[in-house]
């Protein structure tokens, strides 16, 4: 995760032109942006694999011999993951902070980010890494198979929401309104497309709460095999 | 102890238990024989919560699995001979259990040296052979010292040694007044460790009773278990 983060904010803090990276906006979201996209992607397979792994190699059997209560066990994994899940979030945009800053200031181009922005952007970070892990649980509670789960994680996140949002499909701008743009809102980028920041969380927490509450249901009532 | 009442579970269209019912009384060891696909397994899981039955009832201690409090307390089981994550090593595996059922590790060291090994502990499981992943899944179900233990095929890949070891183990746990409820092939072991056995084909039971009872007028228990599968298959 660490170097994929790095590659993508070096590479586009460096080679964008300048004149498209020397707004807020544009810094915000096309230059560090990348921490908080790469850290609520990994987060999420985090969760998925918390998940898919337990039934891949088997030993989900064994995890609920000991504790029948299935939704304990899947409350716990959420807390668990939604913890480290944050820590990648952090991790992932200081270090896209770093890196983006450092690019930025090769070139003699100024940083238009202040303390605010930054402070937003690291917790909005950490808000998307901590409610993706809880997603990505939920959606592997589903699938259960973890090579679609963690393929079809990776192709929404960065594939399908970057075409909804640039509203390729032509279906209006939606694409504000999926769990992957809710989360990049958290952070404060792209203000004039996405949501402002706190209806992001808001949306995003309810998008982790429906995705608990079938991941419950499809946990509770399917046969263990 | 164990009682299943017109246990039933259905896939769709397949019938895998179909109306089936036995009970184990403290201080057995049963057998629970039948062809592949009878429905051993499923009968398995269905006591062990994994499965919710299509009809009927699987009670272990009087209550359903689920409603026992703690249950790796009272019911060990091995279902499968990998339920392990391969990167971890065994005694990482028996202590993330201990952890989750409330078992003291001291716990997990005795399991370790109970089924002997001790000396493999720290490896990876996936550097295990077939009959050292047999014994950490018996250590595992061991964990809680429970009342009761449930064993699918344990004694596969087991070299003579660990299949003699099991055999007499699995006797002094049931002379302690412990039940064991082991599904498995290998029949001429069978006969030689059980009290009592269930027969299943077909979901259905087609025969139980005491192994003497059925190993009568110098029939082998392979002679009695094909005389009543065969019979069965070609009806």
């Amino acid at each position: 995760m660490l170097a994929l983060v790095l590659l993508a904010v070096l590479l586009h803090g460096l080679a964008l032109p300048a004149e498209n990276v020397d707004s807020t906006s544009e810094q915000l979201t096309m230059v560090v942006g990348w921490g908080e996209k790469l850290g609520a992607v990994f987060a999420g397979l985090l969760g998925a694999m918390s998940m898919t792994s337990e039934i891949r190699h088997g030993t989900i059997r064994p995890t609920f011999l000991v504790t029948p209560q299935r939704n304990r066990v899947l409350g716990a994994k959420v807390l668990v993951s939604m913890f480290f899940g944050g820590a990648f979030g952090l991790i992932a945009t200081a270090l896209a902070v770093g890196a983006g800053s450092a690019a930025l200031a090769t070139r003699a181009i100024e940083s238009q980010l202040d303390a605010g922005a930054y402070a937003l952007f690291l917790a909005g970070g950490t808000g998307a890494g901590a409610l993706w892990a809880a997603i990505g649980i939920s959606i592997g509670a589903v699938i259960r198979n973890q090579v679609p789960t963690l393929i079809g994680i990776c192709a929404w996140l960065l594939f399908v929401e970057g075409l909804l949002v640039g509203d390729v499909a032509g279906v209006g701008d939606v694409g504000r309104f999926a769990p992957g743009a809710a989360a990049a809102a958290i952070s404060g980028q792209d203000p004039d497309k996405l949501l402002a920041p706190a209806v992001g969380l808001v949306l995003l927490v309810l998008y982790a709460a429906a995705a608990a509450l079938a991941g419950s249901l499809a946990t509770a009532r399917r046969d263990v095999v | 102890m164990v009682t299943a009442s017109s246990l039933t579970k259905r896939y769709g269209a397949l019938v895998a238990v179909d109306e089936l019912t036995f009970s184990l009384r403290p201080g057995t060891v049963t057998g629970f024989l039948g062809p592949n696909g009878a429905g051993k397994t499923t009968t398995l899981r269905l006591l062990l919560g994994l499965a919710e039955p299509t009809a009927g009832e699987a009670l272990v201690f009087g209550r359903r699995y689920h409603e026992l409090d703690n249950p790796a307390r009272r019911v060990g089981a091995v279902l499968e001979s990998s339920d392990f994550h391969p990167g971890r090593s065994g005694r990482n595996h028996l202590r993330g259990l201990a952890l989750a059922a409330e078992i003291p590790s001291s716990r997990v060291e005795e399991m370790l040296d109970l089924v002997e090994l001790h000396s493999a502990a720290d490896r990876r499981v996936k550097t295990y052979s077939l009959g050292m992943r047999q014994r950490l899944g018996l250590a595992a179900a061991l964990l809680g010292d429970p009342e009761l233990l449930v064993l699918d095929e344990p004694a596969n890949g087991l070299d003579p040694a660990g299949v003699y070891w099991l055999r007499s183990f699995l006797r002094r746990f049931a002379e302690q007044g412990r039940t064991v409820l082991l599904a498995s092939h290998m029949l001429a072991e069978i006969a030689q460790t059980v009290d009592q056995v269930v027969i299943i084909s077909r979901g259905r039971r087609i025969a139980s009773g005491r192994i003497d009872e059925l190993t009568r007028g110098g029939k082998t228990l392979e002679d009695t278990y094909l005389e009543l599968t065969t019979a069965r298959e070609f009806s």
